[in-house]
């Protein structure tokens, strides 16, 4: 066997390296935005609907509970609050798009049989899974944060400018370092519900690579049935509470419950988030660490499946 | 000849149906080679090892390597095909360029786009707007593009109609193959392709029925046309299969001189698809 490979590799053909990986895995992620063009798009139309919002939508405002406003430093408040709101909006648009596409990423290839042609190109089901990963745990999270931020200059630039087009008073005040210290906590905050929620992302990705049929099923019933079969058979709530614990849990580590953005005494900027919140507390949870080696054990075993999985 | 692929006594079981049952075979060096079966036979499953898509048992070795351990490396060195359509549907063509591009080493982009630009397909179509020939033609030219030393290919060309056949073949033979390529094919249309064919493997429930060089089918295998009248004597040479044909029988031996057979009536050398029928049948009912 030795001696007609040897006879084989002397053949004219030269041997060929790999392309450098990081050509391949940039191809691997481009190619998953040309699959799922609801990664880039949903987010997109989001950002876009609130600027429109900002540009023609009408506002109510209660003079009198904005009375605070006549201060710059609650002026700056808002405007933190108000790149939040936005954030937030565009960030529930992301998980959504982000969970279906977990879900499909490696279910969508064997249900049409394409897997058969990604399969013959030399890339391995280590890559292809992990350039998925890097679009759902890296690539769009961030991706999204910068877009709020473009997206919430935009809003906030355009309300202020209808205001002061319409003789109002201002409402919103600039304070770079405020600004800042806003966008740090809530890169924070985005980094930490990325590694809070990779195993949850990481099972519908197992999943995605498992179920033969309908994996939105599998994602949607068990954790719905479970703690009923449980409630029903022992009266007790432990699964529950453990889906509880993993979906919140490490927002109440944060210990941010009780602080009050809004009071009598004004608006603070998000940016007391870094001071107040326990960054601390949270990056150093056992159970987020935990979390992510579970993750990586179910991103491992989603490769496996991929390998040897023969069911086309 | 150079082994390019070799398998020795290779089993896979789904289930307790026994896909292959302990196959061995090797393909050479620049050689086209038609794996031949009828469905269900284990055609498929043989590809699907040696391009290290299924677990199985027994040995293989693809180009030096085992495709169960070391099919990133493999896959390299060897393309494939399977049957028709399996580009998915939302890829545009110059997608497919960009990412093949992307991730194969020895894929050049210069040859797709130039097979591409004899064909009716945009740069900007997508997979899902062309025709199922046109699909066909789209991963011919990338595979055309890959300077791969093993093709596979299964069932390329089903579902096509002649003249995508034709075309498809043609260009498979005069624009891709040389010496230092091999072609594993396997189809259902062995009519058409059999001059195509330098070996031919007939596979047949886990089993294979015959594996030979063309060239060799003729020493080998002989069809004898007779009347009917002159058939009782000769099937006294037992032939392994017979068949009535307007009045006459075509019967075929195994390991017969001319000298033997050429009194009692034409002697010829079986087609392939001839020799095909004579050894499934004759499996199929011992």
């Amino acid at each position: 066997m030795n001696s007609t490979y040897a006879q084989a590799a002397a053949s004219p053909l030269p041997a060929v390296n790999a392309r450098p990986r990081g050509t391949t895995l940039l191809t691997l992620v481009r190619r998953e935005f040309w699959e799922h063009r609801a990664l880039w798009i949903a987010p997109l139309i989001a950002a876009l609907l609130l600027v429109v919002c900002a540009t023609i939508g009408t506002f109510h405002m209660d003079l009198d509970d904005s009375r605070h406003l006549t201060e710059p430093q609650d002026r700056v408040a808002l405007f933190t609050v108000m790149q939040w709101v936005v954030a937030g909006v565009l960030y529930v648009v992301a998980v959504v798009v982000l969970s279906f596409y977990l879900l499909d990423c490696l279910y969508a290839e064997r249900k049409d049989r394409s897997i058969l042609f990604w399969k013959s190109m030399p890339v391995s089901d280590g890559m292809t899974v992990w350039s998925k990963c890097l679009v759902a745990f890296v690539v769009v999270p961030l991706g999204v944060y910068l877009l709020a931020i473009v997206a919430g200059f935009l809003f906030s630039g355009i309300l202020a400018a209808r205001l002061a087009l319409a003789g109002a008073a201002p409402i919103l005040g600039w304070d770079t370092l405020e600004w800042l210290r806003s966008e740090l906590a809530m890169l924070l905050i985005v980094i930490l519900g990325i590694l809070w929620y990779a195993p949850i992302g990481a099972c519908l990705l197992l999943l995605s690579a498992w179920a033969r049929r309908i994996p939105f099923l599998w994602a949607m019933l068990p954790p719905v049935v479970a703690p009923l079969l449980e409630l029903i058979a022992f009266g007790t709530h432990h699964i529950w509470n453990f889906e509880l614990q993993r979906t919140a849990g490490i927002w109440w580590t944060l210990g941010i419950a009780h602080t009050h953005i809004f009071s009598h005494h004004g608006v603070r900027p998000l940016g007391t988030l870094l001071a107040e919140a326990d960054f601390g507390a949270a990056f150093s949870d056992s159970g987020l660490w935990l979390g992510v080696v579970f993750t990586a054990a179910a991103v491992f075993a989603a490769t496996r499946i991929r390998r040897y999985r023969d069911d086309t | 000849m150079t082994a390019v692929i070799e398998a020795r006594g290779l089993s896979k079981s789904y289930g307790s149906a026994r896909a292959l049952d302990n196959v061995s075979f090797t393909v050479g060096s620049g050689r086209i080679v038609g794996l031949i079966g009828p469905n269900g036979a284990g055609k498929t499953t043989a590809l699907k090892a040696i391009l290290g898509l299924t677990p199985f048992t027994g040995e293989l070795s693809v180009l030096g390597l085992d495709p169960r351990s070391q099919r990133d490396e493999l896959m390299r060195e060897v393309c494939f095909m399977a049957d028709v359509a399996v580009l998915p549907r939302w890829l545009r063509v110059s997608q497919a360029l960009d990412y093949c591009s992307g991730v194969h080493p020895r894929f050049e982009r210069s040859i797709a786009q130039d097979f591409l630009a004899k064909t009716d397909i945009g740069m900007h179509s997508r997979v899902r707007q062309l025709s199922k020939g046109m699909v066909t033609q789209l991963h011919l030219a990338l595979i055309m593009a890959i300077d791969a030393r093993l093709l596979v290919l299964d069932e390329p060309t089903l579902g096509l109609d002649l003249l995508y056949r034709r075309k498809f073949y043609d260009t498979l033979v005069n624009d891709y193959f040389d010496k230092q390529r091999t072609i594993l094919l396997t189809t259902h249309q062995v009519e058409e392709v059999e001059n195509l064919f330098t070996d031919v493997i007939f596979v047949n429930h886990g089993h294979v029925a015959l594996a030979s060089p063309v060239e060799e089918l003729g020493a080998r295998y002989q069809q004898l046309t007779l009347s009917a009248e002159a058939a009782p004597r000769a099937r006294a040479l037992q032939p392994f299969y017979e068949r009535e044909l307007f009045g006459r029988v075509a019967m075929f031996f195994e390991g017969r001189s001319a000298a033997e057979l050429g009194s009692y009536g034409e002697l010829r050398t079986p087609s392939i698809a001839d020799l095909f029928v004579a050894k499934m049948q004759r499996t199929a009912s011992p």
